[in-house]
């Protein structure tokens, strides 16, 4: 079924190749069908494979060397590549190669990401290639058959997660410490291209090396890699970054279970502020690590209502009584639903390991965390100015952090800034940093670099929130993804740079917002053109970033856990953890 | 760049000199950074035949010994050989002190022994040869585990000359007591029937795997006998009548139902290939449609994506030839896909989208209510976005245009181009499909005013294609279209749609000669087909 199985690094170094059919080891596999010179050569009593894509440079080699090709899929490895090959660049194309490029240099029809499921050599070679990117990795699978992608793409997925519950922490640098391990895992999971298990629990039994750990708080924070992760709608594992196998330093167990109720909300704004569509998709994720596996009950709200009968129109009246209902949901395997009709209780025997125990989507009316205003209009003759305000609209008990406000401007402005007002030089502290606007150019040889003195402008009522302000965090970005992916993607970029260069990106990520507060920010465009027509349609949509904890916008609620008690002195710690993030929170001018 | 990987660590082992602290980090520059490499080569070649001779010293001084704490140094030397191998640094002159090395209860060892042995043994038959004697004996061992990790090395082996060592662990292993050995037996069947498919007929091992689907008790191994009876059949399906048959007999109500009843107990994945296959049968009555379809209702509910899609592909399958259940069925798969939309990572929506954007396709009005999931979200990567708009378009008709062009038009400023320009084409494909067309107009007019290039370019073809359909609206446009600069428009498409607007109601534009003047005078340059054509 899969052919092949590889990790790759953004700059597209092979973390873990396995060649599912063979038991191959090889940093250079290629493909047989794909016309290459095949050129050997004897040499200490060693077979040395040497390959060259045709009509390439003529290595005077010998005799053309013809190998066997064993079934549906064969490959070769070159055991040893000469080093004037490598000098010149001329490593031979693997699988993983022709996925990097066209993955890199991916343009057909105008788009600019590669989907997760391409052919590779448009019909030459007849593989598909089948990726998902987890953690800034490209977890990758090639199969020569007709599979199904969905299923090929959940086990991508999976087997990361599984990787994920053994390392405690998913990364290069992990994976590259517990290769042996990952080998061990991968060739319990697929054995013959065929899936076996993954479940964490079962494979306990099977797999014997110990996690090497990484330590969590000495890792960078992934400057590449976390692009990837904003970009895609990553569930955001939970925090917990604790192998399941890992003993605790004191060699016992902590014996914990951990309940997420992570949503994933979009609201899409009108200009006049009124919601033209409001959705969540939620997730309840569950980390177990309680020893012989008890059984769990899961209560949720008592009036929890699924489905709305055969209308699936949305509807923004508010339903009776509050209640909550959920358009759908489905459940993990495990979940017995034998009293979820009488009274919203999940029962379930955890396995080990990160699992979803439900999902389920809702587009019932809710209250948006945040009100989003935003308006551009100009202020004279090559100016204009853009108002933001963003309203909290939640309990005073709960703060948003990393919080991050995006919006494209015309693609002519010269300069942005944003200044201070008198008001806020008497307040202590609060806004004084941040005059530092960021240009980076198209080519490094031009720096547009400008300073401009930046601040927020905060409404009179919020200035007792202002002390909340830390130093550095008013600072507006010019913020350009280029400069943050430009290792691998460095083609692309220049590409998408033109568009990216004019996202007015504001990073408030140390800026909390507690609920209840109102924040405005106002800015100057200047630009080297005048406009034409209608500024807001060249500008926006004002795009909102966050996560906010112990939050949910749907109202869903474990009302209570409940751990099948072994012993009368059993009393395992049990977390709920609530937490609502921006999937696409968008106000438009 | 990354830290350098496991081999760093290493160095901090005692057992070892201390002289490898200095080459064995400029190899892990080798696996990291392309670019450093052509002034390390010089280094790294040098070293490297020292460096294995010196494992092998140091593999053949452990082999023998029982001291406590061999297996701790054992478990790191067989780790840094690994690793070289996992680079591709040729350590198969290690092979014979390896397989000395082997000789232990340590299973961690063992392990990796085997990942080793099954690298190299192609590659070197003879040294395969050496590993034979051990793998057998371990085939034997009292432990279940070491029984299947050794039956599966035996296998992974791949050296023609050794399949007649294979048979006879085989045969055992497919009737083992443990599950695991069981499991990992059946899979060695595929395996050897890819090394010699005769070695595997004579044996008469696909009819002990038939047996063994139709009674094992444990699900991997029933799945598993599935898999490779499946993958051999279809394989030799062309060769012999006797093939046809044997796949034909998998898709027997027998079979299926056999599995049907059982399908909770199989994990996920060798669900999806379960469904995979049950979509192929051909049911016999309406009843057994329905029998099978109640049966699998409640995989609609799983959380895995790739199980209901399967369970969808059956249910689409099974219905083909009733019309109302059909629609029916589309009804109750609405909902649980458009959960599955959001609930994984991108790609998995992808993959979910795919599907929907047939349904849509085949269906457009069941989802015509449905219109604002299909909405593009900010953070939607192209490819998904693309899907969108394509649906958006697919669902468009009287009740929801005006909601959808709205929203396509947000789009057209966006920062993204190609999405830009993709959603300007679909509002043109919906004005060509005949609804609201008057306010649609209206719109591909003012996008006209927003003066961005490829805006500009986009809206001209469609308003081209509009005016052919409808020329009862060229008022409206010609008078828009005789206020474009000829210089704001570049690309060959566009231009040919201008050019070809001006010909067309020249009578209508005062301007059109001057603007055909500017066309005209840059005539030298121009070059694409498409705007030289009219010149004729």
């Amino acid at each position: 079924m899969i052919s092949q199985f590889f990790v790759l690094s953004q700059r597209g170094d092979n973390i873990v190749f396995r060649d599912c059919k063979f038991s191959f080891f090889c940093s250079f596999i290629f493909d047989s069908r794909f016309t290459y010179n095949i050129l050997a050569k004897q040499k200490q009593g060693l077979d040395l494979y040497i390959a060259l894509p045709f009509g390439g440079y003529g290595v005077d080699c010998g005799a053309e060397f013809a190998f066997q090709s064993y079934s549906i899929l064969s490959t070769v490895v070159v055991l040893y590549i000469s080093t004037e090959l490598i000098d010149r660049g001329e490593v031979p194309k693997g699988s993983a190669e022709i996925f990097f490029r066209k993955v890199k240099f991916w343009k057909e029809d105008e788009e600019e990401e590669a989907p997760p499921v391409f052919v590779g050599l448009s019909n030459v070679d007849g593989v598909n290639y089948i990726h998902v990117k987890v953690a800034g990795l490209f977890f990758v699978a090639t199969t020569r058959v007709n599979v199904s992608p969905s299923l090929v793409l959940e086990l991508l997925q999976r087997i990361a997660r599984v990787i994920k519950d053994y390392l405690g922490i998913l990364n290069e640098d992990s994976l590259r410490k517990n290769f042996v391990l990952v080998y061990e895992l991968l060739d319990e999971v697929i054995d013959f291209g065929y899936p076996q298990t993954t479940s964490t629990e079962i494979l306990k039994s099977y797999v014997f090396n110990e996690p090497i750990v990484v330590d969590a708080a000495r890792l960078p924070t992934l400057g590449p890699a976390s692009m990837f992760m904003q970009g895609a709608k990553r569930m955001p594992g939970t925090a917990v970054t604790k192998s399941v196998v890992a003993t605790e330093p004191g060699g016992r167990k902590r014996e914990e279970i951990f309940v997420d109720i992570i949503e994933k909300i979009s609201v899409t704004f009108s200009s006049s502020g009124y919601i033209l569509t409001s959705e969540i998709d939620g997730t309840i994720q569950m980390k177990s690590y309680l020893t012989g596996n008890p059984e769990i009950r899961l209560a949720l709200n008592e009036d929890l209502g699924i489905g709305k009968g055969s209308a699936s129109l949305y509807d923004y009246r508010s339903s009776a009584g509050g209640a909550v209902i959920l358009d759908d949901c489905n459940f993990h395997e495990s979940v017995r639903l034998d009293s979820f009709d009488v009274d919203r209780t999940l029962a379930l025997i955890p396995p080990d390991g990160e699992f979803a125990v439900m999902n389920y989507r809702m587009t019932q009316e809710f209250t948006p965390p945040f009100r989003v205003n935003a308006l551009i209009e100009e202020a004279g003759q090559l100016k204009a100015e853009v108002i933001i305000k963003v309203r909290a609209d939640f309990a005073t008990s709960v703060t948003a952090n990393t919080i991050t406000v995006q919006m494209p401007v015309p693609t002519y402005t010269s300069r942005i800034e944003s200044y201070k007002n008198d008001f806020h030089r008497r307040v202590k502290g609060a806004v004084s940093v941040g005059d530092i606007v960021k240009f980076s150019s198209l080519d490094a040889t031009e720096d547009l670099s400008c300073t401009v003195g930046v601040s927020f402008e905060l409404e009179a009522g919020a200035v007792g929130q202002t002390t909340d302000f830390k130093e550095g965090a008013k600072r507006l970005e010019w913020c350009l993804k280029k400069a943050c992916l430009s290792h691998i993607f460095h083609q692309i970029m220049i590409v998408s740079f033109k568009l990216l260069i004019n996202t007015l990106h504001l990073n408030l990520k140390t800026l909390q917002i507690v609920g209840g507060a109102e924040h405005t920010l106002r800015t100057k465009l200047t630009f080297s053109q005048e406009s034409h027509g209608n500024i807001a349609r060249e500008a926006g949509p004002v795009n909102l970033n966050f996560t906010i904890p112990m939050y949910n916008a749907s109202k869903l609620q474990v009302r209570y856990l409940q751990i099948a008690k072994k012993s009368p002195s059993y009393n395992p710690y049990r977390w709920v953890r609530y937490v609502t993030q921006s999937n696409s929170y968008v106000a438009r001018l | 760049m990354a830290p350098p990987p496991i081999v760093q660590q290493k160095s901090s082992s005692p057992s070892q000199p201390s002289g490898y602290v200095f080459f064995l980090p400029s190899l892990s520059v080798l696996l990291l950074n392309r670019k450093p490499l052509r002034f390390l080569i010089p280094s790294y070649c040098l070293s490297r035949k020292s460096e294995v001779s010196d494992l092998k010293l140091q593999l053949r001084q452990l082999a023998g010994s029982r001291a406590p704490g061999a297996d701790d140094s054992k478990r790191d030397l067989f780790k840094r050989v690994i690793s070289y191998m996992t680079v591709g640094i040729d350590v198969s002159a290690a092979f014979s002190e390896m397989v000395m090395c082997s000789a232990t209860s340590d299973i961690v060892l063992k392990k990796m022994c085997y990942l080793y042995v099954g690298n190299y043994a192609r590659c070197h038959p003879d040294l395969a040869l050496l590993t034979i004697n051990f793998l057998q004996k371990d085939c034997r061992d009292v432990d279940p585990m070491i029984r299947g990790l050794a039956l599966r090395s035996l296998c992974s082996l791949r050296v023609p000359n050794l399949v007649e060592y294979l048979v006879s662990p085989l045969s055992s292993g497919l009737e083992d007591g443990s599950p695991y050995v069981r499991m990992v037996a059946v899979l060695g069947v595929l395996k050897l029937y890819h090394i010699s498919a005769t070695t595997c007929f004579d044996s008469d091992f696909p009819a002990s795997l038939k047996n063994l689907m139709l009674t094992d008790s444990d699900a991997q191994v029933v799945a598993n006998c599935l898999f490779v009876l499946q993958e051999i059949w279809n394989l030799e399906a062309n060769k012999s009548e006797e093939a046809n048959r044997e796949r034909e007999t998998l898709l027997s109500k027998q079979t299926i139902y056999y599995l049907l009843n059982r399908i909770k107990e199989f994990n996920e994945w060798a669900q999806c290939l379960i469904l995979e296959l049950i979509s192929k049968y051909i049911p016999s009555d309406s009843n057994d449609i329905f029998d099978i379809m109640n049966l699998l209702e409640d995989r609609l509910q799983h959380a895995n994506g790739a199980v209901v899609l399967a369970t969808i592909k059956v249910f689409l399958h099974l219905t083909m030839s009733m019309t109302d259940v059909h629609q029916q069925v589309y009804e109750r798969l609405k909902a649980p896909l458009l959960t599955l939309v959001g609930s994984g990572s991108s790609e998995q929506s992808y993959a979910v989208l795919s599907h929907l954007h047939l349904l849509v396709m085949r269906a457009p009005m069941l989802f015509s209510s449905d219109y604002k999931h299909f909405y593009c979200q900010f953070s939607d990567p192209s490819y998904i976005k693309k899907l969108k708009l394509e649906m958006l378009t697919a669902i468009a008709n009287e009740s929801n245009t005006y909601e959808i062009v709205t929203e396509l038009c947000e789009y057209a400023g966006n920062v993204d181009v190609p999405i830009a320009r993709e959603s300007i084409r679909a509002v043109g494909k919906i004005a060509l499909q005949q609804y609201d067309v008057n306010a649609i107009v209206d719109r591909l007019l003012q996008f006209l005013e927003m003066e961005k290039d490829y805006v500009t370019a986009e809206t001209l073809v469609l308003v081209k294609d509009l005016l052919r359909k409808y020329p009862q609206w060229s008022h409206d446009c010609i008078a828009v279209v005789g206020n474009i600069s000829s210089k704001n428009v570049q690309e060959p498409k566009a231009k040919a749609a201008l050019i070809w607007m001006l010909g067309e109601y020249s009578k209508d534009m005062p301007d059109a000669p001057y603007i055909l003047e500017n066309l005209i005078e840059n005539w030298d340059d121009e070059n694409a087909a498409e705007v030289l054509v009219f010149n004729y």
